[in-house]
């Protein structure tokens, strides 16, 4: 066996401590991290966090403290962050992104947007615009050479509505010929009657009456 | 309201009238040129519709096999209905409602001069034949709507009858 030095045998002695030590204070360190934690909780728990975390929203200090977070370069790290950690993705494998587009077309809010965007005169200044845009006029274009075009109106004018429509003109425009061979020959009836009478020197012929309503 | 009493001494029998009748000065009798007119139409009606039967029948018999002695029985046959068609036509039509469809279509009827009725099928197979007679020398048989103030012809006078005009009720 060979005799130890005074240096060895100090850290000998120094672990020795060390451990007995860690094996007495690990308990104590548990329990009072335990502790901590409880109270914690219960703090978290009580109506007093609730009002003070209130209050420091509320606060001019919380305003000064998230536009001095937006000024900064927090913002672009965010976005960083956004893109390394893939969140979008991860947003979009778990539906999210699908139950928030259900939530908006189906909630009120869609339709007061949209409502409000059909009533503004920008829109309407848009509208104009892409009227008169040469894309309007290419697409007009496009739709006059196309073959689903003419469908459509080959469509429309073998429907009933138009078919109808057509009749009753044609009806109209009959009975305007009909009514206008009516008044001539009632006015040559009158004329040929005139000359008979002339001719053969009978009385004229007593004023015809108006005919009935 | 009634038309001026007719002399024929035609027996008077009730009657639907298909349009009321009116007093004599309120009555517009319908002159020469717009009856011819409503008579071109109904020509054209009948010899329209015996052309086509004719037509059909002729070709049913180009193909179906006809002794020759049967001919002069098929053209018998076709005249005789022709004239029933012809006669059928005007009297069915004045007697029901007093106007064919070429009275129709110029808006004049054929009505009773007593009471503005519309005539009995007597009255309207007379007319009919008066027509005719009114038609065979020279159509001289019309000259008196010419010269009568009620604008009857000669056919007119034999059956009773004046023409109106009827202008059709617009209350759709």
């Amino acid at each position: 066996m060979v005799a130890r030095g005074p240096v060895a045998r100090i850290e000998g002695a120094v672990y020795t401590v060390g451990s007995i030590g860690a094996a007495v204070t690990k308990p104590v360190v548990r329990r009072v991290h335990s502790t901590a934690l409880a109270t914690l909780d219960v703090v978290l728990e009580s109506r007093l966090a609730g009002d003070l975390v209130e209050r420091v929203a509320a606060s001019p200090l919380a305003v000064r403290a998230l536009s001095g977070a937006l000024e900064g370069p927090l913002v672009e790290a965010v976005a960083r962050d956004l893109v390394r950690y893939r969140v979008a993705e991860r947003l979009l494998s778990e539906g999210l992104v699908e139950q928030a587009t259900a939530r908006v077309l189906e909630g009120p809010e869609l339709e007061r947007v949209v409502e409000t965007a059909l009533e503004s005169p920008a829109v309407e200044r848009l509208m104009e615009s892409a009227i008169e845009s040469r894309l309007f006029d290419q697409a007009v274009v496009h739709l006059l050479e196309s073959d689903d075009l003419w469908l459509l109106v080959e469509e429309i004018a073998r429907s009933p509505a138009v078919t109808a429509a057509i009749t009753r003109q044609s009806a109209g425009f009959a009975d305007q010929v009909a009514g206008g061979v009516r008044v001539r020959s009632s006015r040559a009836d009158a004329w040929v009657e005139q000359r008979a009478r002339r001719l053969l020197r009978r009385r004229p012929a007593p004023p015809p009456a108006p005919e009935p309503p | 309201m009634s038309l001026a009493a007719d002399r024929t001494g035609a027996a008077r029998r009730p009657a639907v009238v298909a349009e009321p009748a009116v007093a004599i000065g309120a009555t517009a009798y319908v002159g020469l040129v717009t009856r011819v007119i409503a008579f071109a139409v109904d020509a054209a009606v009948i010899q329209f519709v015996a052309i086509a039967v004719a037509g059909t029948f002729a070709l049913i018999l180009s193909v179906v096999s006809v002794p020759d002695e049967l001919d002069p029985v098929i053209v018998a046959v076709g005249g005789a209905a022709y004239l029933l068609w012809l006669v059928g036509y005007f009297v069915i039509f004045w007697s029901a409602t007093g106007q064919t469809p070429g009275n129709r279509l110029l808006q004049i009827r054929v009505c009773r001069a007593g009471d503005g009725a519309t005539p009995s099928a007597g009255a309207a197979l007379t007319r009919f034949a008066a027509l005719i007679l009114a038609a065979l020398p020279l159509f001289l048989g019309f000259v008196p709507i010419l010269l009568d103030d009620r604008r009857r012809g000669a056919h007119d006078m034999l059956a009773g009858t004046v023409v109106v005009a009827a202008p059709q009720r617009t209350d759709q």
